[in-house]
C-alpha cells in the first residue's frame, strides 16, 4: 500500500508553470531542461500588449534526479507536485527522461488543478 | 560527538576497542576550509554502546591509522584518504580505492570544481525570451550555475561565459 502522499515521482502541471526557470536553477542534479518563448498578448484596456512566457518542452531525466523534491518546494505557481507513482523504470537511460505528456500523467489526482 | 585533538585521535579509539567497542561503524571527512575534520564511529557489537569521534587536521594533513585495530578501517580510510588529501599513516593498503590514480584536486574538497558541471552546458542559462536560440541571447549576461568559482570558464576573460555553450 504506497500513501497518496508518498514521493514516487514528479508530476507536472503544464497550465500552472510560467516558465520561470526556478526549478531548474536551483536543481542540484541538473535534471531539468524547459524550452520556452514569449508571445505578445493585447488585452482590452490595456496601453501596451503584454510579454508572456509561453512553455514549449519541459523535461526531467529521472536517470539524474536524486528526488530531493527541491524544485516541488520552489515552484512558486505549484506546478510541480510530488506522485505516489512509482513504476517509471525503463529498459534505457533515454527512457528516464520524461517530457510533457509523461509528466502530466504523472500528476497527482489526488491534488486540485491550480489552474482549474 | 567526542571532539580530540589530533593527537588524541588514535589513544581514544584504541580506548574504546579495549573497552569492547570492537565493531568499525564508518570513518569519513567534512571539508571545513582550511581544514578537514574527520569523523569516525565505533560501536559494542553486543550492547547500544556506540561513540562517535571526531578531529580536526589541517587540509592535506596526516593522521594514525586505525587499520591494526579495525581491519574494515582500511577500506574508509583509502576512501577519505583520496576524496579529502589526506594521508593515513600506517595504512597498509593505500592504494587509491574508486579512483584510477591519485591525480587532480581531492573530489570532496569544496575547492574542486566538478568537470562535469564546467563540459555540459547548463539548462538554467535558458531564457524565454532566448526564443529558441541554443545557448541562449550572446548579449545578455549569463547566470553562473551554482559551485562553479567566478573566473572559472575560461571564456569568461574575453567576456564570453562557456556555461551558456557556444
Amino acid at each position: 500500500m504506497i500513501p497518496d502522499e508518498a514521493h514516487g515521482v514528479i508530476g507536472l502541471q503544464p497550465s500552472a508553470c510560467t516558465s520561470c526557470m526556478i526549478c531548474v536553477r536551483e536543481c542540484p542534479t541538473w535534471c531539468i531542461e524547459l524550452e520556452s518563448h514569449t508571445e505578445e498578448v493585447s488585452e482590452p484596456g490595456a496601453r501596451r500588449p503584454k510579454t508572456i512566457n509561453v512553455l514549449d518542452a519541459f523535461r526531467i531525466d529521472f536517470g539524474l534526479c536524486m528526488y530531493c523534491g527541491i524544485c516541488v518546494d520552489l515552484c512558486p505557481f505549484d506546478a510541480l507536485a510530488w506522485s505516489p507513482g512509482f513504476d517509471h523504470a525503463a529498459s534505457s537511460a533515454g527512457g528516464l527522461v520524461h517530457g510533457i505528456n509523461e509528466l502530466v500523467n504523472w500528476w497527482p489526482a489526488t491534488n486540485p488543478s491550480p489552474a482549474d | 560527538m567526542i571532539r580530540v585533538d589530533a593527537a588524541e585521535w588514535r589513544s581514544t579509539i584504541a580506548g574504546f576497542h579495549g573497552s569492547g567497542c570492537t565493531l568499525f561503524g564508518f570513518l569519513t571527512g567534512v571539508d571545513r576550509g582550511d581544514s578537514v575534520e574527520i569523523i569516525g564511529r565505533v560501536a559494542h557489537p553486543e550492547s547500544i554502546e556506540a561513540h562517535l569521534i571526531s578531529t580536526t587536521i589541517p587540509a592535506g594533513g596526516t593522521l594514525p591509522s586505525l587499520n591494526d585495530l579495525y581491519l574494515g578501517a582500511s577500506w574508509h580510510e583509502r576512501e577519505t584518504g583520496e576524496m579529502f588529501g589526506i594521508t593515513f599513516a600506517g595504512l597498509t593498503d593505500a592504494r587509491p580505492l574508486l579512483r584510477r590514480a591519485q591525480q587532480g584536486s581531492p573530489p570532496l574538497l569544496k575547492s574542486s570544481v566538478l568537470v562535469a558541471r564546467v563540459v555540459r552546458e547548463w539548462p538554467g542559462a535558458a531564457e524565454a525570451s532566448d526564443d529558441g536560440r541554443r545557448g541562449g541571447n550572446p548579449s545578455r549576461r549569463r547566470q553562473r550555475p551554482a559551485g562553479v568559482p567566478e573566473g572559472f570558464m575560461q571564456d569568461e576573460a574575453d567576456g564570453r561565459s562557456a556555461i551558456g555553450g557556444t
